[in-house]
């Protein structure tokens, strides 16, 4: 009997997958006639992808660019001078523009590093040593001020607006490699600033959402997919349970094969296969002491993050496509939002360092960096002057820095440049949506191309905007 | 493009080399030229991607504006002309170019001498011989009259009931109406349901709730003639179905008890819940529940309750899921609006209105400026109180004489020992009250100008403060807030450091204070909870030196501290210089603690003010200007306030000066005339009850809506709708007692060969529990289900919703919804999203709901009780316990092979006896029977 389900279920798998794209949309407005066909099935790209997946490393709160990676020589000449700045803050909040600021030099020193000779501070020692693997974008632009509506920006194109994340976008434009696996997966997630919106699906399929695994604030060691396990019951005897429900399932479904029965029948047989796979890839026993040595693992300060990081590549080995990996925390003023207290960065700094190091060093040693896009980057950046004159830096969306690796962008590369002191995106300006545009390409997709029927039009991650970045293309 | 600019050019080399030029010639000449060497190029290589015919055929036209040609520029986009030929700075274009306004080109401002030769080409009166590219197509504005044609925004009409062959099938009108089709595409009606499976259906569409085996045994077994109709009597008299039936409205109303944004908890948005139950028990109007709903505080008269009632409802406004942080505040009041009309648009009228925030509607006849007239209203009613992080409104209701009476008497009380306290205050630190800041002594930095990390708010209650009031941490966020006060320190010098704060037993008793001076930086703890020793207000924190201007601060940081964290001011006091107030000593009286500990009681312990989210009328009472491409920086014309003209029959009435015009926007939507809202909503119940609706894109009746599958029926039920008072129970009791409602699920090969998506309702559709159903039914079959009504569900002091833990009995409607931690049940079965306005739920068939049954504590639990119920209960042997427990789970007896395959696997089970039927139990949980409806 179970033989016959399952049959039916392979049947019904290699049955579908063929111009679901085109249907899901529809599917949704208009209720299609039958069951609609595996909606996490693989689906073909527009067009051939560099990356298969990405690994989006979320700096929570804000790096600030001009203490790492955006080298701005005139903030030293230039320190404790005050100095008019368009404030997107005060803007915001009065309209006023060139109101007065004092600029604050970097904390920490720069220097060349790689053979491309890109400019990096002591911030992020071990970062500098892979320079010749990263794609700089130092002219990124975004939306919002305030954490809220920037965090949502990054995610979802939008600041206020329900709209779904990009992770639930790529998933339903690409569906997932591996179904004993969720294909969105985002480790240690922030409950603020949008929280579960962040990763949600918004108006697609519910399918599309992003798992969560673990959350922000909860040790990484911890880290485990809801219900991917019995609490009470041996394997055994589970095992004799899920044959007694096939055996009712199939006996209550009777002869016919309504396809939304078979649907659920073998929900039962895959949510099985995930409990007896998916614990498996975030096991790190066995992982060498080597390789735990590289992400910093079993060390302080970054233990937490080093397995964040290490599950990110056992998720991207396993065929996972977006993986994010938030480093924040619930809070108002998540990690790096350092108003007040710049030094602070480094704190946070040391803990992401080597992780992130290590994770670029195993994914390019095992292969993985050909078809894996790495996504570094906050929600904005910040001021290169002090806040209220004091001695942090308050946020900043008109211009902040990103890198990306791997699939598909040049390595050693830098594009966009700030103005003089670091504070506005002016030559080759990159708008979040941009990013989103060229991330989306790298996977093979057209972004306006990826739209869903939904409220009686056609809406797409990058609304009415977006220009693939060709610059960075390799 | 490559061609048309050789050949403009050789059209101008042509006129330059032809004969003697005159002089204006000659400089026409020399413009055109100009044009072509400094102009068109930039234009072709910056701007035509998006400004240019192609862009447009591309569908990638930017702001309706086209640069590809003369006419072009001169007519302009959405922001108007892009030119004003000899204007330099009154074009738009040049201001973009600048990056004053608008920021064009976007990836990156052009070099200076590149607009220096703009603003000389503007100057020179921007000389353009592009003749030959075809004009922007003018904007084709929208035509309502043809836009009226649309099926939707025709007056319902009632239609005879048509004739049919098999005149012995039908039981009601609705029947015929679906037979007729059934028989004109040749289908017959699959047979009628079976008693058992009724009973289900009927008690699970009308209460949400599975019927007890002994309901079924009773329905099975009435010989009544009217043994189904008193079945849909006694269901729709029960209280479950207004919790049932309000939970579908929370749905379109996207209720929710919190917001995204911190988690902030919406306190009083259970009473709008409570209102939606108790409007369908009730059976209110649909109509009137729709007026209360907009204008409900605008309404005149009526008893109290009336009021009250009204005041709540209004709550339907406010209750989206905003960006309180949002720090432009105009954006911000729009985007409120916006939600507001996105909200109404779909839940009432079934159109997408919000498509025309930013350019006329697409492909619905609703033009940007209707968009802006409903806008108009809408604005005019303020949802939020505005702040670095805004608030939503929150208004007393009105109480009855005794309870307001009760509460008055209250507040004297509390007012009157306030003041004893203050008193007593006075005395043991000499306070005296609000001191300006100008009267306190040194250098004042009063917290008004210190630098706030995190949310802090202002207060006055403590009644001793210096300035304006104090601040306080609201003991949350811990770690995360700081401020920081940093004085303008004239002359270097030693300086005493006195820090003034409100005291009480409630705050944090080891703040860490840091200061910054020439010295260094030192930290120490201060404790807040004694009143401070000089003056009743300061405490001293040290001498330290300070430079003249230089960097130094005192900071707080609410890290590691319980209770709140209060500061009023930092004052910097220089050596041996001006008068200094006495130094009083450590006097904490102690009936000053015992006082307030007292007046914190009294408080508690007394009669609240009820209080209700709702909105209330701004001051100034305004129409809305259009919002060009939906910006709040780029105004248009202003448009008096109004409706959707498409649906508006006859004249438009005229707004009110002094009022925002929701009431007009009430009586609009509720109108017997307005075509849409009841066919919306009779479209929306017949979904609720058959699973998809005649119409089933149920939110959208517009043209890019799906059409209606039997259009006169649905006009019909309509219509008789509203002519039966906008009876939801009558609508209801007519549609399930229809045959169609009582088909089976039976499969017919021939049938589904010709309908395969059951359009024209051959067969009654198998739907899905949704998640509260699954949830209540689990609890009923343990024995667990608390069924009282109503009233707040989570306690009053929770502060964010943040990891939110649950444990209730009550029914899931009464669950709160959190949504930043919706139960997990609701998250797995496709509850609703609670930001959306959602009409018709996602059904997914997914992994995590299987794991949720197979691994969640509570279906483990809930199965375990029931299994305890079962083997306690009396039973002839193992097979009859066996079709006990189905009757109980699935609503039937078992099959044979079921209880083959019970018994087989209870007999192989090597637990115990309550395990093993624990186990059994969960899998029936698990089974299609349990999660289907038929």
């Amino acid at each position: 009997m179970l033989d016959a389900i399952r049959r039916r279920d392979l049947l019904k798998h290699t049955a579908c997958g063929f111009g679901y794209l085109a249907l899901a949309g529809l599917a949704a407005e208009r209720a299609a006639a039958e069951a609609p066909p595996d909606p996490l099935w693989p689906r073909s790209p527009h067009f051939p992808a560099k990356a298969k997946r990405v690994i989006f490393l979320f700096m929570q709160g804000g790096v600030s660019q001009v203490d790492s990676f955006d080298y701005k020589p005139r903030l030293f000449r230039d320190d404790g001078k005050d100095m008019p700045f368009d404030d997107a803050r005060v803007i915001a909040n009065t309209g006023a523009r060139g109101s007065e600021q004092r600029v604050m030099r970097p904390l920490w020193e720069f220097s060349r590093h790689g053979e491309c000779g890109h400019w990096g501070s002591s911030l992020f020692p071990e970062l500098n040593r892979h320079m010749d693997e990263l794609c700089f974008i130092h002219s990124l632009h975004t939306e919002g001020v305030a954490h809220g509506p920037a965090t949502l920006f990054l995610h979802c194109g939008a600041t206020s607006a329900v709209r779904p994340s990009l992770g639930a976008w790529i998933q339903y434009g690409l569906g997932t490699e591996n179904r004993d696996l969720p294909g969105f997966v985002t480790i240690g997630p922030s409950a603020g600033n949008g929280g579960a919106r962040n990763y949600g699906n918004a108006f697609l399929p519910a399918v599309y959402q992003g798992t969560p695994l673990g959350k922000a604030g909860a040790p990484a060691s911890e880290a485990t997919i809801r219900n991917l396990s019995n609490p009470r019951l041996s394997e055994a005897d589970q095992r004799r349970q899920l044959d007694l429900l096939l055996a009712l399932n199939a006996e209550q479904s009777g002869p016919s094969s309504d396809p939304e029965l078979d649907a659920v029948i073998s929900s039962f047989e895959l949510a099985w296969r995930m409990q007896m796979n998916a614990p498996d890839a975030l096991d790190l026993s066995g992982e060498s002491a080597e390789t735990l040595a590289l992400y910093g693992i079993g060390e302080e300060p970054t233990d937490n993050f080093g397995r964040q990081c290490l599950l990110a590549r056992r998720l991207s080995e396993r065929g996972v496509r977006f993986i994010q990996v938030t480093y924040g925390d619930s809070t108002a003023n998540p990690a790096w939002d350092q108003h007040s207290n710049m030094p602070k960065h480094a704190d946070h700094a040391r803990r992401v360092d080597r992780p992130i190091a290590g994770l670029l060093a195993d994914l390019r040693r095992r292969g993985l960096l050909e078809d894996t896009l790495i996504w570094w980057g906050s929600e904005f950046g910040r001021t290169p002057y002090a806040q209220q004159k004091g001695t942090g830096r308050d946020h900043n969306p008109d211009g902040f820095t990103v890198w990306l690796a791997g699939a598909g962008v040049k390595p050693g590369f830098s594009f966009g440049a700030t103005d003089e002191f670091g504070h506005k995106a002016e030559q080759d300006k990159v708008h979040m949506h941009d990013l989103h545009a060229t991330i989306l390409h790298l996977l093979g997709l057209d972004h306006e191309r990826l739209t869903y029927r939904h409220s009686g039009r056609d809406f797409r991650l990058t609304d009415v905007h977006g220009r693939v970045v060709e610059g960075i293309l390799a | 493009m490559g061609i048309r600019s050789t050949l403009g050019l050789a059209g101008i080399l042509a006129s330059v080399l032809s004969g003697p030029v005159p002089a204006r010639a000659r400089e026409e000449a020399a413009d055109l030229e100009f044009f072509e060497a400094r102009i068109r190029p930039v234009l072709v290589e910056h701007c035509y991607r998006c400004h240019s015919d192609e862009a447009e055929a591309d569908g990638r036209l930017k702001g309706g504006l086209k640069l590809d040609s003369r006419e072009g520029l001169r007519i302009g986009g959405d922001s108007g002309p892009a030119v004003v030929p000899g204007e330099v700075d009154e074009s738009v274009l040049i201001e973009a170019l600048r990056y004053e306004f608008l920021m064009m080109p976007p990836e990156g401002k052009l070099p200076d001498p590149v607009i220096a030769d703009f603003e000389e080409w503007v100057a020179r009166g921007a000389p353009d011989p592009r003749e030959g590219a075809t004009a922007p197509s003018p904007r084709a504005g929208i035509d309502l009259e043809a836009g009226r044609e649309h099926w939707a925004y025709q007056p319902p009409r009632e239609w005879p009931a048509p004739e049919v062959s098999d005149a012995d099938w039908p039981i009601t009108e609705i029947d015929r109406f679906i037979l007729h089709r059934l028989e004109a595409e040749g289908l017959r009606p699959v047979p009628d349901a079976d008693r058992v499976t009724l009973i289900r259906r009927l008690s699970f569409d009308l209460t949400g709730l599975p019927p007890t085996p002994e309901e079924i045994d009773a329905f099975v077994r009435d010989e009544s003639p009217t043994a189904y109709e008193d079945l849909v009597d006694r269901l729709l008299c029960s209280p479950h179905f207004g919790e049932r039936w309000g939970r579908h409205w929370l749905d379109v109303a996207r209720f929710a008890e919190s917001l995204t944004l911190r988690g902030f908890v919406l306190k009083e948005a259970w009473r709008y819940r409570d209102f939606v139950i108790d409007a369908f028990n009730e059976d209110m109007p649909f109509d009137q529940f729709l007026r209360e709903q907009i204008a409900g505080d605008l309404m005149p008269g009526g008893s109290l309750e009336d009021r009250r009632r009204r005041r709540i409802a209004t709550a339907f406004l406010v209750l989206g899921n905003t960006n309180l942080e949002e720090q432009d505040k105009e954006q911000l009041r729009m985007d409120v609006v916006d939600e507001q009309i996105e909200v109404i648009g779909k839940a009432i009228l079934g159109q997408t209105i919000s498509c025309a925030r930013c350019h006329d509607h697409k492909f619905d006849p609703i033009p940007t400026a209707d968009y802006y007239a409903l806008a108009g209203i809408l604005r005019n009613a303020k949802a939020m109180n505005h702040a670095n992080v805004s608030k939503w409104i929150e208004v007393p209701l009105p109480m009855d004489p005794a309870r307001e009476a009760a509460v008055a008497e209250h507040e004297k009380a509390v007012a009157a020992l306030e003041a004893r306290v203050k008193e007593a205050r006075a005395r043991a630190g000499g306070a005296k009250g609000v001191l300006a800041v100008a009267e306190a002594p040194g250098i004042v930095v009063d917290d008004e100008q210190a630098a706030r990390v995190g949310d802090w708010t202002r207060s006055t209650s403590s009644g001793t403060y210096i300035g304006s009031g104090y601040l306080h941490d609201g003991n949350t966020a811990k770690g995360a807030k700081s401020l920081t006060f940093q004085p303008e320190i004239p002359e270097a010098g030693v300086y005493d450091v006195w820090l003034a704060y409100a005291p009480g037993s409630s705050r944090a008793a080891n703040v860490p204070v840091t200061i910054l001076s020439a010295e260094g930086e030192s930290t120490l703890e201060v404790d807040l909870r004694p009143t401070p020793p000089i003056e009743g207000r300061y405490v001293a924190l040290g001498r330290f030196r300070f430079e003249a201007n230089g960097q130094g601060y005192v900071q707080l940081s609410n890290e590691g501290t319980r209770g709140h964290v209060t500061a009023d001011a930092v004052l910097f006091l220089p050596e041996g210089k001006g008068d200094r107030p006495e130094v009083v000593g450590d006097r904490t009286g102690d009936d000053v603690e015992a006082l307030e500990e007292e007046l914190k009681r009294l408080r508690e312990s007394g009669p609240k003010r009820d209080l209700a989210i709702s909105v209330v009328e701004e001051e100034t009472i305004e129409d809305a200007r259009i919002h060009i491409r939906g910006s709040v920086h780029l105004l248009g014309e202003e448009v008096p306030r109004g409706f959707l003209r498409v649906a508006t029959v006859g004249e438009p009435p005229t707004m009110p000066e002094g009022e925002s015009g929701r009431r007009e926007l009430a009586d609009w939507l509720a109108s017997e005339e307005n075509p849409l809202t009841a066919r919306v909503f009779v479209n929306r119940v017949w979904h609720w009850l058959f699973g998809s609706g005649i119409v089933r894109t149920v939110d959208n009746l517009g043209t890019t809506g799906a059409s209606p599958t039997h259009p006169e029926l649905l006009d019909t039920i309509a219509v008789r709708f509203v002519e039966q008072g906008w009876s939801v129970k009558r609508l209801v009791r007519e549609l399930v007692r229809s045959r169609t409602y009582r088909l089976s699920s039976a499969e017919d090969p021939a049938s589904r060969a010709i309908d395969p998506e059951n359009l024209l309702r051959w067969r009654m559709d198998r739907r899905r529990l949704d998640a509260e159903c699954i949830r209540d039914a689990m609890l009923v079959a343990s024995g667990r289900l608390r069924r009282d009504l109503g009233g707040p569900t989570f306690p009053p002091e929770l502060d964010a919703d943040y990891g939110y833990d649950r444990e209730s009995d009550r029914r899931s409607v009464y669950e709160p919804v959190f949504r930043n931690a919706l139960p997990d049940l609701f998250e797995a079965f496709d509850f609703a999203d609670p930001s959306m306005v959602v009409g018709r739920r996602d059904e997914s068939t997914v992994a995590p709901q299987a794991l949720f049954l197979m691994n969640h504590p509570f279906v483990m639990d809930r199965a375990r009780e029931t299994a305890r119920l079962l083997l306690v209960e009396k039973a002839d042997d193992e097979e009859d316990r066996i079709d006990r427990a189905s009757r109980l789970v699935l609503g039937r007896p078992a099959s044979d092979a079921e209880r083959r395959i019970a018994l087989e696997f209870l007999g192989e089970s090597p637990e115990d006896l309550e395990s093993s039927w624990a186990l059994l139990v969960q899998a029936m949980f698990a089974s299609i029977d349990f999660r289907y409806i038929e």
